[in-house]
């Protein structure tokens, strides 16, 4: 109301902005329902996934990036012992069964650590991939700029500066 | 081979002749296309030759008379060149060579008349002599008439000792005589007959003024005759000759009877004569006349007389002239409108002062007399020789003097001619820079005048037409190649002498030279003259012009077509035709396109300049987008990760 009235004519049509709703409710909610009508799946998960959880409670990067990719590599080499839990029974010793498995529990931990390397290494690469495109314009700026003064006697850049 | 005078008379500098130039130093010349007996007269580059008496006398046939045949440039003995006027040689030796007292009809017959009858011939096509006077005349042998020697070349009468010359000629400066008027040459013709009659030259021992001075206390007759004892036909014939006024001198034609010439008498009234004498400086004056010459001597004493009253007074009370004292009155009046520090205004009031005290003097300012068709051959002589002498008269310009004393003498000039004469020095003066100023004045009143320019110094250029070929010489000679080939002297020299096919083009010399481009100036005209006048290549001087228009080139901003024109500059400062370099300064069109190209140019690099600013200031943003669009793709490879293992579990 305040901003309408501040905005003037223009602004006041608009439908005043809605603040974005947290789902983390929905997400502690659907996890304790998860712990408490699937445990041993919760247990399961939790230790799978727990470097990436650690990370999602540490990370406080704005839609936490890395957490989330870590967490969804992580998901991905969780999900065939999850089914196999399921189809086998959805006990706590099933479960335990599953996490003593070295190779299981590896594999969903390397995975994890891949998902952290790939948020890693990605923004570096795509800052290398930019950064060769920007050089690459500058130089070609450059060399036109060269060609007007070598042809119409224009100062170089620098000249023009000294104090630069 | 000696460069030819006109093309076929050459000078024998081993064979000088004295006396027979008429004061100017002459050898022998020969003439290649007949045997007959020349000399060559030196002619002093302070004191130029007369041009309009050589224009109008040149091709004329008078017999009794040395007349000039050629004008021209040889080598002359003190190496260099110098400027030679061609005459036939004297008949015989000068009259003064074996001075005797000469009878009354030898007097009439071999000197009166046959003079009478040059001067009667010269009168007719409007030229005077103006050195009339024993030494300058020649007599084959005893009874024949004399011939009456050259008088060309140097200014009128600048040559004529005093006591041949009217008070009124004797007491200016020698090269501002002017031409005068056949009274004159009457007058120092009649002093010829009195040395001739007496055997001695009269008033000898006495100094220049103490002559003037004592023809104006006297008059001219009793001042030369003295004591001496003459024929009675040669006395009376005398007292008309040396008349004060020349109205009152009878023309020559009326010479050719001596008898006639006797009964011819005009009375001319006797100046007034003060009761007491005026102080001026060292003398005392006792008529206006005499004080008009004392202050043309002494013009500060004018303003001294002036305050003081004294004028005024001795005017009115001891010589008693109402009248004279009126009109100096008003020129008083007129000094007073003006400050009293002005000096121009008290040059001007002395000069005034003069003109009404004595109408026949000449033009008298700040110690400087002079007739006004003689300023030409001041000028010369200031020019040339005299940096004092030409302050004044560049003062006397700058005044417009020549008006003001015409109007204080109205009855005795052509006062509207000669105001605008004074107009025309004013506007010739007041040009500034090159091609105008004193030396425009110089050149333009004295036609055969050489260039004065350093650059020429040992060579004789008094012609247009001898301008470029000299140009092209001192071209050859790398020391003289520092400064521009048209300098002060050169571009007054030029303007002084062009006519109505360099008028146009030479218009904007000065406007070009004050513009900063004295390149493009020198360019131009000197083509110009090229194209009117010669059509000889001249690669020297193109050369030079093109190196000292190398800066013009910088007028094309465009390297590519800078260097094109300079290539082409070369190539045709080689072929030594000035026109086509001109044309490639003179392209305006091209030029135009030049810096419309050079605006594009500067717009195109102010866009890259913007582009480079903006990647260079866009890093931060680049790392945080290379970030955000990173962790993207990370996400998007995990879920493609989550996926496909979802998929490899149900379908596989």
């Amino acid at each position: 109301m305040k901003a309408a009235t501040r905005g003037g004519g223009a602004v006041a049509g608009r439908a005043p902005a809605r603040p974005a709703r947290s789902m983390v409710w929905l997400q502690g909610l659907a996890c304790g329902a998860l712990a408490t009508l699937a445990t041993p799946l919760a247990v399961l998960l939790g230790v799978l996934l727990l470097p990436g959880l650690c990370v999602l409670l540490l990370d406080r990067t704005p839609g936490r990036p890395v957490a989330r990719t870590m967490l969804l590599c992580g998901a991905a080499a969780s999900v065939s012992p999850a089914w196999q839990l399921w189809d086998h029974g959805l006990t706590m010793a099933n479960s335990l069964d599953q996490l003593s498995d070295f190779l299981t529990l590896g594999l969903a931990w390397a995975a994890t650590a891949a998902g952290w390397l790939l948020a890693e290494v990605t923004p570096v690469f795509v800052h290398l991939v930019l950064e060769g495109t920007s050089r690459r314009r500058e130089a070609e700026l450059r060399a036109a700029r060269s060609r007007f003064e070598a042809e119409w006697g224009i100062p170089p850049a620098d000249a023009e500066k000294p104090g630069a | 081979m000696p460069a030819l005078i006109g093309g076929r008379y050459s000078v024998d500098f081993s064979v000088p002749v004295p006396g027979a130039g008429g004061g100017v130093m002459a050898f022998i010349a020969r003439d290649q296309q007949n045997a007959a007996s020349l000399i060559a007269l030196q002619i002093s580059p302070s004191a130029p030759s007369r041009a309009h008496a050589i224009e109008l006398i040149g091709k004329s046939a008078i017999p009794g008379l040395l007349l000039p045949l050629a004008e021209g440039v040889a080598p002359s003995p003190e190496g260099g060149e110098a400027g030679f006027l061609i005459c036939p040689a004297p008949p015989g030796p000068s009259l003064a060579a074996s001075p005797r007292v000469w009878g009354e009809r030898e007097l009439l017959d071999c000197v009166l008349r046959p003079a009478a009858m040059v001067l009667e011939a010269l009168a007719a096509r409007g030229v005077t002599h103006r050195a009339i006077r024993p030494d300058n005349l020649f007599q084959n042998g005893a009874g024949e008439p004399v011939t009456l020697g050259a008088a060309w070349a140097a200014p009128a009468a600048s040559l004529q000792p005093a006591a041949f010359e009217p008070p009124y000629a004797a007491m200016c400066h020698p090269a501002g005589r002017g031409e005068g008027s056949i009274a004159d040459d009457i007058y120092a013709l009649g002093v010829t007959l009195l040395t001739l009659a007496l055997g001695r030259v009269p008033l000898a021992g006495l100094d220049d003024a103490a002559i003037i001075r004592r023809k104006l206390d006297l008059g001219s007759y009793a001042a030369l005759i003295g004591d001496a004892r003459l024929p009675p036909m040669i006395a009376d014939l005398l007292r008309g000759m040396l008349a004060e006024d020349p109205a009152h001198r009878p023309p020559p034609q009326l010479y050719l009877d001596p008898s006639a010439a006797r009964a011819r008498r005009l009375a001319a009234r006797p100046g007034r004569r003060a009761q007491r004498a005026l102080a001026v400086g060292d003398h005392q004056v006792w008529d206006a006349r005499s004080l008009a010459y004392a202050l043309a001597r002494r013009p500060e004493e004018a303003v001294r007389l002036v305050r003081g009253h004294y004028l005024d007074h001795w005017l009115r009370r001891s010589l008693g002239d109402a009248v004279l004292a009126s009109r100096a009155d008003e020129v008083v009046r007129q000094r007073s409108e003006m400050p009293v520090e002005d000096l121009r205004a008290d040059a001007m009031m002395a000069m005034r002062l003069i003109a009404a005290l004595d109408p026949l003097a000449p033009l008298c300012w700040r110690g400087l007399a002079l007739w006004p068709d003689g300023l030409g051959g001041v000028l010369a002589d200031g020019l040339v020789e005299n940096k004092e002498l030409a302050a004044k008269i560049d003062d006397f310009i700058a005044a417009e003097a020549l008006g003001a004393w015409a109007l204080m003498r109205p009855e005795h000039c052509d006062v509207t001619a000669l105001r605008q004469t004074a107009q025309h020095h004013r506007m010739w003066q007041r040009i500034r820079g090159l091609g105008g100023g004193l030396p425009r004045i110089a050149y333009a009143l004295n036609p055969l005048q050489p260039c004065a320019s350093p650059l020429f110094a040992g060579r004789w250029v008094a012609r247009l037409t001898d301008l470029l070929p000299a140009l092209e010489a001192v071209s050859q000679q790398a020391e003289r190649r520092r400064g521009e080939p048209v300098d002060a002297h050169i571009a007054a020299f030029i303007a002084a002498h062009q006519d109505g096919r360099l008028g146009g083009d030479l218009g904007a010399f000065a406007g070009e030279a004050a513009s900063g481009e004295p390149q493009i100036a020198s360019l131009r005209a000197l083509a110009r003259l090229q194209t009117a006048l010669s059509s000889i290549p001249l690669p020297g001087l193109a050369a030079w012009l093109a190196e000292r228009a190398e800066i013009l080139l910088e007028h094309w901003q465009n390297r590519a077509r800078r260097a094109e024109i300079a290539t082409q500059l070369k190539r045709l400062a080689q072929a030594g035709q000035l026109l086509p370099m001109l044309a490639l300064f003179d392209d305006h069109h091209g030029l135009a396109a030049d810096a419309q190209g050079l605006k594009q140019a500067l717009v195109a690099v102010a866009k890259i300049d913007a582009e480079l600013a903006s990647l260079r200031d866009a890093a931060e943003e680049r790392r945080r987008r290379a970030q955000h669009v990173g962790h993207e793709i990370a996400l998007g490879g995990g879920m493609l990760t989550l996926a496909a293992s979802v998929g490899w579990l149900v379908f596989g």
